[in-house]
């Protein structure tokens, strides 16, 4: 493949798209796989916690979510659609199957109580806020997320306010446009007592 | 079974069954200021007893899968015909278009790529030709340039078979085609008609609602001029046409509402024999039936009927009429089709390949699944392990089709 400056990117992930095939075969014969997940997720517990369970506020937890949901957000950082200083980085060598295998090792993973503490305020104005905001809709009745979906019971505070700041602002990286249609009705108090009120649910 | 799945069985189980107790929504303090916000658009239109449907879309494995983690062995053709994966690692695979040198383009609708397909020496090459651009579901190839509809604007790129590695720069032909920027049926499907304009949906930007006069129609613009017409009407979205070899009229497929039961509406083959025609969204649905809010005072007479009904919520996508010669001569024009997939539905149907034949005057005379295989349990969620996109018919008669849900291109052949 020929090279072209001003095309760098163009002709890497053109490269990249082309030797897909072949990392699929070598790295993914038997199938998306945990144990294999397991290893190339080592890294990823300086941040996320062991197994996946973040005890850092600003860093969400990865334990049990829906593998197709994890494996989204990590194309979606490779992509370029979804930017941070961290995920970019390391997500720009990952192969399909690489993400395939940390979706299939997190999702076997169990995920911890909340360390978080609701504040009664919020716990007793947030299930009909989920309900009218139509959280419940695609999240599931107990928020506990599916397929593309993911769980927000137990999820970090301060991480759940940041996405949906991003949503609502329209610079979150949204697959299908839903997050960033249902953001926008969000008043800044909602989002915070949206956010207290997933974070202390036991996942 | 896993905990996973345990815990997914319960969650469906609780979303089946759980209902907030109308108390605890009263007694709630601090009612919200704020208007309850829209649902999202593939909820609306529900009734409140719907409104714990489990029901929802599915979206696409955007890693895909590789063709050695799929069980290939289920797939069902007739005597004769064989099934065999011919590209994968083409994150969600969907539109294709044949180039006039043998060039597959495989485009998505929720990434930001364009895909060529190559062989070079005896082997097919994947490659990533567009970057960047804005669900760019709708690929059409014609006379040496490939044209592209992205959400908002279409355009052309031509001689892209001969620097392939180095494409040129798009000319926008049309631009401002999606001024609301919602996320409801964004996404476009393309093909160059016999005129010599490039024909392309606009859908309905909710499951059910009043379009504006630029929404839930098919329209033309003339890639020479930009000029935009509306072409059809009452199209509540299409993503799948072709033109009739014989007589060269549009026939396309069309999805549906959702929420009026598991049995209704069908989705739609249609035929436009003239531009202004109107096919009934959102007053009459399936070419029989009113639709209980915006069909009160009308009437279903008003409208053009469907051709057939493909079954409800099957989501019919791509459709090509047959031309090759390699399949037996009974399958000569038929209409190829392919069936994404029910998701709004508790029992699933669809995720197959469908043919229709039909006589000279149009008349439908066959139409039966073709390749099946995809759904293993109509119950289950997510019910199937691959979902049908498009069709294309290649030089030599053989007839690819992409599955956006592995991001995998298949190759279907005919052998005595």
């Amino acid at each position: 493949m020929k090279a072209h400056p001003a095309r760098g990117r163009a002709a890497v992930a053109a490269a990249f798209a082309a030797a897909l095939p072949l990392l699929f075969f070598v790295a993914c014969a038997s199938g998306a796989d945990a144990e294999a997940g397991r290893k190339k997720a080592e890294l990823c517990a300086a941040c996320h916690g062991p197994g996946g369970n973040s005890v850092n506020p600003l860093v969400p937890s990865l334990a049990g979510q829906p593998a197709q949901f994890i494996s989204i957000q990590l194309y979606q950082f490779r992509e370029g659609n979804r930017k941070d200083p961290q995920m970019t980085p390391l997500t720009a060598n990952m192969s399909n199957a690489d993400m395939n295998d940390l979706a299939a090792y997190f999702t076997t993973q169990k995920a911890a109580p909340p360390s978080h503490k609701t504040d009664p305020a919020s716990a007793a104005a947030a299930p009909a806020l989920a309900q009218q905001n139509n959280c419940v809709q695609c999240h599931g009745p107990k928020l506990l997320g599916q397929q593309h979906i993911p769980r927000i019971a137990g999820q970090q505070y301060d991480y759940v306010k940041t996405q949906l700041r991003g949503f609502k602002a329209s610079t979150r990286s949204d697959l299908d446009g839903n997050m960033t249609s249902a953001a926008q009705a969000l008043s800044d108090k909602d989002i915070e007592v949206l956010a207290d009120y997933v974070a202390g649910l036991t996942p | 079974m896993s905990p996973v799945s345990i815990r997914r069985l319960a969650s469906a189980l609780a979303c089946a069954g759980l209902i907030l107790p109308a108390a605890a929504l009263a007694q709630t303090p601090a009612a919200p200021a704020a208007a309850p916000a829209a649902p999202p658009p593939w909820k609306q239109g529900m009734t409140p007893e719907q409104g714990t449907s489990a029901l929802h879309p599915f979206a696409p494995q955007m890693t895909g899968r590789p063709a050695s983690e799929l069980p290939l062995d289920k797939l069902k053709v007739p005597a004769g015909f064989k099934v065999e994966v011919w590209a994968d690692g083409i994150p969600e695979a969907r539109s294709l278009a044949l180039g006039d040198k043998g060039t597959v383009f495989v485009s998505n609708r929720l990434a930001k790529n364009v895909y060529a397909v190559v062989e070079k020496n005896g082997k097919r090459e994947v490659k990533v030709v567009l970057k960047g651009l804005n669900a760019p579901n709708g690929i059409a190839f014609s006379k040496g340039t490939l044209y592209v509809a992205e959400r908002g604007r279409i355009s052309s790129y031509a001689g892209i078979e001969d620097s392939l590695d180095n494409p040129p720069e798009g000319k926008v032909i049309i631009d401002g085609l999606d001024p609301t920027n919602q996320p409801g049926h964004f996404w476009k499907f393309l093909a160059m008609g016999p005129d010599g304009k490039l024909y392309f949906n606009i859908g309905s930007p909710q499951n059910i609602t009043m379009p504006t006069y630029m929404q839930a129609a098919i329209m033309r613009v003339d890639p020479k001029t930009g000029t935009l017409e509306n072409y059809a009407q009452g199209v509540r979205n299409t993503v799948g046409f072709d033109w009739n070899p014989k007589t060269h009229q549009l026939w396309f497929t069309e999805h549906g509402r959702d929420w009026l039961g598991d049995d209704m509406p069908s989705d739609e083959l249609n035929v436009a024999t003239k531009q202004g025609q109107n096919f009934g969204f959102p007053y009459c649905h399936q070419g029989d039936t009113l639709d209980p809010e915006y069909g009160k005072f009308r009437s279903c007479k008003e409208f053009t009927p469907p051709v057939l009904k493909l079954g409800a919520h099957i989501a019919p996508l791509g459709m090509r009429f047959y031309t090759g010669k390699m399949f037996p001569a009974e399958y000569r024009n038929n209409i190829f089709l392919a069936r994404h997939g029910s998701w709004n539905r508790n029992t699933k149907q669809g995720y197959d390949i469908y043919r229709v034949a039909f006589d000279d005057k149009g008349k439908v005379t066959k139409a039966e699944p073709f390749l099946s295989g995809f759904l293993i349990d109509e119950k289950a969620d997510p019910p199937m392990w691959g979902r049908p996109v498009d069709v294309l018919v290649m030089k030599d008669g053989s007839m690819l089709f992409s599955d956006d849900y592995n991001g995998i291109v298949y190759r279907i052949s005919y052998k005595k």
